[in-house]
Parts: structure tokens; C-alpha cells; sequence
């Protein structure tokens, strides 16, 4: 018996968005961004 | 003079022997007793799970560092704790038995005036039948047993290259599993190697999780707030698994494993069976097997250690319902309430209740993610104690005692999708707090500017740079204390 969850109400994402999450130049945007926010994160907390 | 005794060299009881001896004389005794003679950082056995890291990249010799600190290091498990002491002992005292070759079997006492429980989980393979490397399915828990998931996920691989369909089964072998987050990452590495080596078509990958939707993580899910919607990790999730044709078994709990069949019950109450050539699924934890004793010696163990065998700290452990949770429920000095200068860390502190909504199944079986207690978390918590320790020698009864707690203290998950330098992916998440309190955050229990999720080639770039940092950091090397945990 298929007793998949149902993913038919996901969003697909579009082609742009597939190649912008491998482009070298905006991950590494990315990754300076995301780098920034996570110490943020870590430092109003309990650290 | 003062003794500090940890137990257990993972994430949060190496965490806190590093911030002991740093900031305590050397006239003060810091011990470690830890089964094994190497560190794991245990994150990375994903890669080894898939065959891109070695065991000797994902752990190393603890001796020589401890050597190097002046930390006294005994390979030896922790075998049951005397708050008391007793007739031979005025301190408390705990027993060890050495796992070293040299001295194996062999029983030995350590007094001490503080004493941190960090022995993590014990991974209870036993709790379902024929789950784990002794029976039919692999684990990437340990450095070792990733090896030897690598091994089988290599037959596979060769399988599907000879033209063979194979069905690969990942998840949790439990309903009470934790470490959703863990499943999901091997999941996608897998799939992400099956397609590197050309042979994506005629496997099957399948995730079965004791989750009640896809993206809750045992945390109950996370909301995010993106260009200017307000979205959660379900349909995050469930983006990411149409994306990669990875099918999703939810609200399981798995009763029994045969060679080549899991037996498994859902909510509906209904018991099914799944088929699989390749499966990996995480055991449930339970604490180490400690027990405690008075000074009369008799066993006190209920009253320092739940069911579970997690030791009790200073949480609210009344049996409440899922509405009448709170976030003051969670401990922040993880100090045992009749002996303070007991700590347990990390995963070996019982937590007062879970995060998701447990649920159980139309036949009465609790299908419940048991709460993660993920790595920053648990060397947060290691550094508390430490610190609270190191503030009560320098300045006695007066000293400081330090609080975290999981309901005022972010998380940064970042969730391997597959390694590599160009074409890897990792989701990005970070929480804050893990625990959510519905009293400050209304609604959704968390600040939605410190949660969020992306997915990308920068996740796993932080994922690989996470790796250097905290291999660096647990051997020392200079100015790991900068280094947040
Ligand atoms: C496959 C996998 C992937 C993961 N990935 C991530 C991730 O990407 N990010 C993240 O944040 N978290 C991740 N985690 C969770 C993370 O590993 C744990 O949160 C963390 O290790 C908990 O730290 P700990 O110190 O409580 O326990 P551990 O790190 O498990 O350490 C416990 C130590 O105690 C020792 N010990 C056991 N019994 C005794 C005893 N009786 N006496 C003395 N010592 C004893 C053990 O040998 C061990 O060294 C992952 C977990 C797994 C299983």
C-alpha cells in the first residue's frame, strides 16, 4: 500500500532558484550573510 | 585544592574540561574518564556514512591533549556515583571500570568536589527488535559504525551499477527517536552520492520518521518569515523532498526489524511492513548505566535518574499536559537539586518533557520525537557548569552559578544535503530559542528575525567549516576559547 506522504502541496522550485543555491559568487553572499546572522543568534541568547 | 570529575568526553563534557583547566590553577585537579580513547565530532560521521570522510578526519587521540593541558585522563566508564560517599570516603566519590587495554575491567574509586555527568546518550539498539549493526540495519552514530554503513552503502552502489533496483530505507528505528535532523541529513547525502555516481534511477529512497510532519524535527517545527511571508519548515521540508524524489513514511513507530523487512505502526493504528535492500536507522537514547548510592549504600538511583536514565536537574518534572508546558519547565544551571555540585550536560540531562506534540497511535503506542539536544546546545551547557564550578572555587558558597537554558538559547543546524566543494547543499537553520516560549513569541513560541532555513552551496560550506573549527577547538590548538560553542 502507497502510504507516502502526500508532497503534492510542496513548491517546486523554479530553475533560477536551483541554480542560484549552486552559483559560487551569490553562495558566497550567502555565506557571509548567514555567517552573521548565526553569531547574532548565538550572542542575544544564553552562551 | 578542589577535584572536578567529568564523565564522558563528547561535545559537552570536553567542552567543559577545556574551560576548567583554563581558567583554574594548576593546584586544582581536573579529571576526565571516557570510555573511548578518541574524540568524534560526531556531525561529520555523515560523510563517513557516504564514503567522503575517513574515520581519522572525524576523531583523534584525546590522551595527548590532556597530556598537553595537564587534564588527568582515565579511558574507563563511569559505573555509579556516591553523592554521600560512605564509611571509606568523606567526599563524594564515583566508581570507574577502565576500558583501556592496559587495564581493562579493572575497578577504580575518584573523590570529588564537583562532579559534571556528561556521558551523552546510550544508543538503545535493544529497545527494537533485530534494529542496529548487530542486527539488520547500519547507524552512523559512531565513527565505526559509519564505516560500516559506508561499507554496505558501496554493495548497494555496486548493486545498482549491475543494473539491480534497490530500495534504501533512512530514518529512526523508534517512535521516541530524537535526532530527526541526523536521518534527514544521510537521507540527502546518500541521494546526493547516488546521483554523483550515476545510478539515482534505480534506487529507491525512502525516509521513515517518527515525525508528525515533515520539517518538525522533534522541535515541533520551525516558522519563517520570508520576503515577507510568513512560511515554516513543513513546506521547506516537503519543497526540498518533491525536489530530490525522496519519498516520506511519517508518524512511525518501528517495532521490529528482519533481514530485509521493517515492521512498523503508524498513528491510524494500522501495522504495516516495508521492504528495503539498505537501511539505516537511528536507535532511541537512553542514559549511560550509572547508578547512585547513599552513604549506607543503598540505592538512590530513582532519585538522581529518571526512567530514562537521564539524570534529573533542576527542572520541572510534574507530569502536566502538552498545553500547560513552559518554558521556565527547562533547568539553567543543570545542578542536581540535592546535590549542587552534581552537573549533567548535554544529552545526559533528563529534559522535563518534549517539544513536538507527543501523540499516540489508535492502539495506544506513543509516537513522540523525544527533544534534540544538539551540539551547540550541549557545549553551552558544559561551559555553564564550568563556569558556575569555576566561579564556586574562586569565591566559595558567593560564586556565581551560571544559567542556559534551551528555552533562552538559539541552535544552528546546518543540515548536510550533500558534500562538495561546487555541487554540495546543506540546509541552513537556525532557531532561537530551541525551546519555544509562547509567552514572549505569541503564536509561533520563537523570534522569527533569529529563525530561519536556507538551502544551498553556502550551507555546506559552513557545514565543512563547522567541521575545521570544532576539530580545532577540542584539540586546544591555540585561542580555541574564542571559538563559540
Ligand atoms: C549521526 C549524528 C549526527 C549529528 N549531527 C549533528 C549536527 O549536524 N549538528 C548538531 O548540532 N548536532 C548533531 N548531532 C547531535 C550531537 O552529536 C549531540 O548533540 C552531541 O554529541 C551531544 O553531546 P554530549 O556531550 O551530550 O554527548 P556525546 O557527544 O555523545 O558524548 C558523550 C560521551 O560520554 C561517554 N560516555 C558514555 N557513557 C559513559 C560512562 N558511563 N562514563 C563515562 N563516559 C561515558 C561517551 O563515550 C561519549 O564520549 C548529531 C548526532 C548524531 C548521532
Amino acid at each position: 500500500m502507497d502510504n507516502f506522504a502526500d508532497l503534492t502541496g510542496a513548491p517546486r522550485p523554479i530553475d533560477k532558484t536551483l541554480k542560484m543555491r549552486k552559483n559560487v559568487l551569490f553562495q558566497f553572499w550567502r555565506f557571509i550573510s548567514l555567517n552573521v546572522r548565526m553569531v547574532a543568534m548565538i550572542f542575544r541568547g544564553d552562551h | 585544592m578542589a577535584r572536578v570529575v567529568v564523565l564522558g568526553a563528547g561535545i559537552s563534557g570536553h567542552t567543559a574540561v577545556l574551560h576548567l583547566r583554563r581558567s583554574l590553577g594548576k593546584n586544582h585537579e581536573i579529571v576526565m574518564v571516557t570510555p573511548n580513547s578518541k574524540w568524534n565530532w560526531i556531525p561529520s560521521n555523515i560523510w563517513v556514512g557516504v564514503g567522503k570522510m575517513s574515520a581519522e578526519q572525524v576523531t583523534f587521540p584525546l590522551a595527548p591533549i590532556y597530556k598537553r593541558k595537564g587534564i588527568e585522563f582515565h579511558q574507563a566508564l563511569g559505573t555509579s556515583i556516591h553523592p554521600e560517599g560512605d564509611k571509606d570516603h568523606v567526599k563524594g566519590f564515583v566508581t570507574i571500570k577502565y576500558t583501556s587495554p592496559e587495564k581493562a575491567g579493572q575497578e577504580a574509586q575518584l573523590e570529588y568536589d564537583y562532579l559534571i555527568n556528561a556521558t551523552g546518550p546510550k544508543l538503545n539498539f535493544a529497545a527494537t527488535e533485530g534494529l542496529g549493526p548487530d542486527g539488520h540495519t547500519v547507524s552512523v552514530c559512531t565513527a565505526g559504525h559509519a564505516i560500516e554503513a559506508a561499507e554496505k552503502f558501496q554493495e548497494v552502489i555496486a548493486k545498482l551499477k549491475a543494473g539491480q533496483k534497490q530500495r534504501l530505507v533512512i530514518g529512526v528505528g523508534h517512535g521516541t527517536c530524537t535526532c530527526e535532523g541526523a536521518a534527514f541529513e544521510y537521507t540527502f547525502n546518500v541521494e546526493h552520492e547516488l546521483v554523483q555516481v550515476g545510478v539515482r534511477d534505480l534506487a529507491e529512497v525512502i525516509y521513515l520518521t517518527n515525525e508528525y510532519e515533515l520539517g518538525d524535527f522533534g522541535v515541533g517545527g520551525m516558522s519563517f518569515a520570508q520576503r515577507g511571508f510568513q512560511t515554516n519548515s513543513k513546506l521547506w521540508t516537503e519543497s526540498l523532498f518533491l525536489e530530490r524524489g525522496v519519498k516520506a513514511i511519517l508518524q512511525s513507530h518501528v517495532s521490529k526489524v528482519e533481514a530485509g523487512v521493517i515492521h512498523y505502526e503508524q498513528l491510524d493504528g494500522v501495522k504495516r511492513t516495508l521492504d528495503f535492500d539498505f537501511a539505516m536507522l537511528l536507535p532511541p537514547f537512553r542514559g549511560a548505566d550509572i547508578k547512585a548510592f547513599n552513604k549506607a549504600g543503598e540505592e538512590i538511583t530513582s532519585e538522581l535518574f529518571a526512567p530514562s536514565g537521564f539524570m534529573k536537574v533542576d527542572a520541572n518534572y510534574t507530569p502536566k499536559p502538552y498545553e500547560e508546558w513552559k518554558a521556565e519547565d527547562w533547568p539553567t544551571t543543570y545542578q542536581v537539586p540535592a546535590f549542587p555540585n552534581i552537573f549533567a550536560v548535554g544529552i545526559a540531562f533528563a529534559p522535563p518533557h518534549q517539544i513536538s506534540k507527543p501523540l499516540t497511535s489508535a492502539t495506544g503506542t506513543l509516537i513522540a520525537p523525544s527533544p534534540p539536544r544538539t551540539g551547540m546546545p550541549s557545549g553551552v551547557m558544559g561551559k555553564t557548569a564550568a563556569l558556575t564550578i569555576i566561579d564556586q572555587i574562586k569565591r566559595g558558597v558567593n560564586g556565581k552559578v551560571h544559567g542556559a537554558s534551551m528555552a533562552n538559547m538559539g541552535a544552528a543546524c546546518v543540515a548536510s544535503a550533500g558534500a562538495g566543494f561546487t555541487n554540495g547543499s546543506a540546509a541552513a537553520m537556525t532557531m532561537y530559542p530551541v525551546v519555544p516560549d509562547y509567552e514572549k513569541y505569541p503564536g509561533v513560541g520563537r523570534s522569527s528575525k533569529d529563525t530561519f532555513g536556507e538551502i544551498g552551496l553556502a550551507g555546506h560550506w559552513i557545514k565543512y567549516m563547522l567541521h575545521i573549527m570544532f576539530i580545532y577547538k577540542a584539540k586546544a590548538r591555540p585561542f580555541w576559547f574564542l571559538i563559540p560553542e
